[in-house]
């Protein structure tokens, strides 16, 4: 391809998701600490105990989360061990089936299963950074859109390295051209912050797109290997009545026993079948805490029916997050996060100067390179 | 006059290597590695500083 067919794709790729790349990044900006903010605004901690406590049966912790809200239903128990340590997440909800928006979570003591809070759910500045940076409040139709926007980030910056080439050839690395022109400067600056953070940029924009299809990559799941696994239950009508969770849980930890308990989806809820408590267990190293792996147990008899390796598409899926949120090297790499986020701003705000300010100017400048390439051959 | 490719090229694959090492490392090790993740990612915000902000005498 020529020069100017590159510059072309450059120019339009850019211009197409400039608006809402540069929205992406300042609202990714709080996201990269939303951790670290979350405990500003202060958070419920199980009291101090000796460290030996036993932790209460999970059926008890499930009978007060029932207690704490009657009629509601339990979807999902989770545990995040180094921001909350002792507790047990429980999201609960009107029925299995309300939109995850409606999720209520009750945080309980995991060693006297004594309920600790149930924060009103989050509506505030945190709250629309994060619904406008996944999906501009606008569901799965607009969580793909910005998938797409990712993927024509991703085409703008590799036309872009092909532009780096005939632009810096008389000039040094790192240059920028402060006396002249406003326009060189920033054409300079753009080049320079451009080429220095690509790698960063193309990952973090990519595994955004990888991210913006996971309601797809579960569905998929579900119909693919969840239902390979739970084909024994299919006709089976739906139980009403469920054996023990402790009980179902220390199965799962029988059946992987070198892995913890991350999460547990109830008997039809999102992650599970209408059959079958699934948990999902998680490693100790940074990529097998990510790469969940789900043991199925039957609900009634709480024996295990199977557990299995998450195919591909999953794994991809879950070791995007990592990348594109930046959260897997403590709080150093959230700066560097921070950091690689404002230049990309600059790299976008000067891009988007760049075409406003003079286009003839670069019309000129790709005519003498035209020329110059025309000798050359 | 015109560069040789290395010339051009030199800083930039400098700087997705290390990049790439950083984004990597953190992600498969602990301790050791994290520095190593830090130390590398730093790098390019460095020569950012070095060109564009750095106060010049």
């Amino acid at each position: 391809m020529s020069i100017r067919k590159w510059y072309l794709v450059h120019k339009w790729t850019s211009l197409a998701c400039t608006a809402f790349l540069l929205m992406l990044c300042i609202t990714g900006l709080p996201l990269i600490f939303h951790e670290e903010i979350e405990h500003l605004s202060g958070v419920v901690e199980a009291p101090p105990m000796p460290e030996d406590t036993p932790y209460a049966s999970l059926d008890k912790v499930a009978e007060a989360a029932h207690k704490q809200r009657p009629g509601d239903v339990i979807r999902f128990m989770f545990w995040e061990q180094d921001e909350h340590p002792h507790v047990t997440l429980v999201s609960m909800a009107e029925s299995m089936d309300a939109p995850p928006d409606a999720g209520k979570i009750v945080l309980i003591d995991s060693r006297t299963a004594q309920i600790l809070d149930e924060p009103p759910p989050d509506r505030g500045f945190m709250y629309v950074m994060f619904k406008l940076h996944v999906d501009m409040f606008a569901g799965l139709p607009g969580m793909l859109f910005l998938g797409f926007m990712g993927l024509l980030f991703a085409v703008a910056i590799v036309s872009g390295i092909v532009l780096y080439h005939p632009f810096m050839r008389r000039l040094d690395f790192g240059t920028i051209r402060r006396e002249k022109q406003a326009r060189l400067k920033w054409l300079d600056i753009h080049n320079l912050l451009g080429v220095a953070t690509l790698v960063w940029a193309l990952v973090v924009g990519l595994t955004g797109t990888i991210n913006t299809l996971s309601q797809i990559v579960i569905f998929i799941w579900q119909s693919d290997q969840m239902a390979e696994m739970t084909a024994p239950y299919k006709d089976l009508p739906v139980p009403t009545t469920f054996g023990s969770l402790q009980a179902s849980i220390d199965t799962a930890k029988l059946a992987i026993p070198d892995m913890h308990v991350s999460f547990v989806a109830f008997p039809g809820s999102m992650f599970s079948s209408q059959h079958h408590y699934t948990v999902f267990m998680k490693g100790n190293t940074p990529v097998t805490s990510r790469l969940l792996k789900p043991a199925l147990v039957d609900a009634q008899t709480t024996e295990l029916t199977d557990a299995r390796e998450m195919p591909w598409y999953v794994k991809t899926l879950l070791l995007s997050q990592p990348l594109h949120f930046g959260d897997y090297g403590g709080l150093p790499l959230k700066v560097i996060w921070a950091l690689l986020d404002l230049v990309t701003i600059v790299v976008l705000g000067s891009g988007l100067y760049l075409w406003i300010k003079r286009r003839k100017q670069t019309e000129k400048r790709l005519t003498e390179l035209e020329q110059h390439h025309a000798a050359r051959a | 006059m015109n560069k040789r490719f290395t010339d051009i090229w030199g800083w930039p694959i400098l700087l997705a290597v290390l990049t790439t090492l950083g984004l990597l490392s953190a992600l498969l090790g602990v301790g050791i590695w994290h520095w190593l993740a830090w130390a590398s990612l730093a790098v390019p915000i460095i020569v950012i500083w070095h060109y564009w902000l750095r106060p010049k005498r």
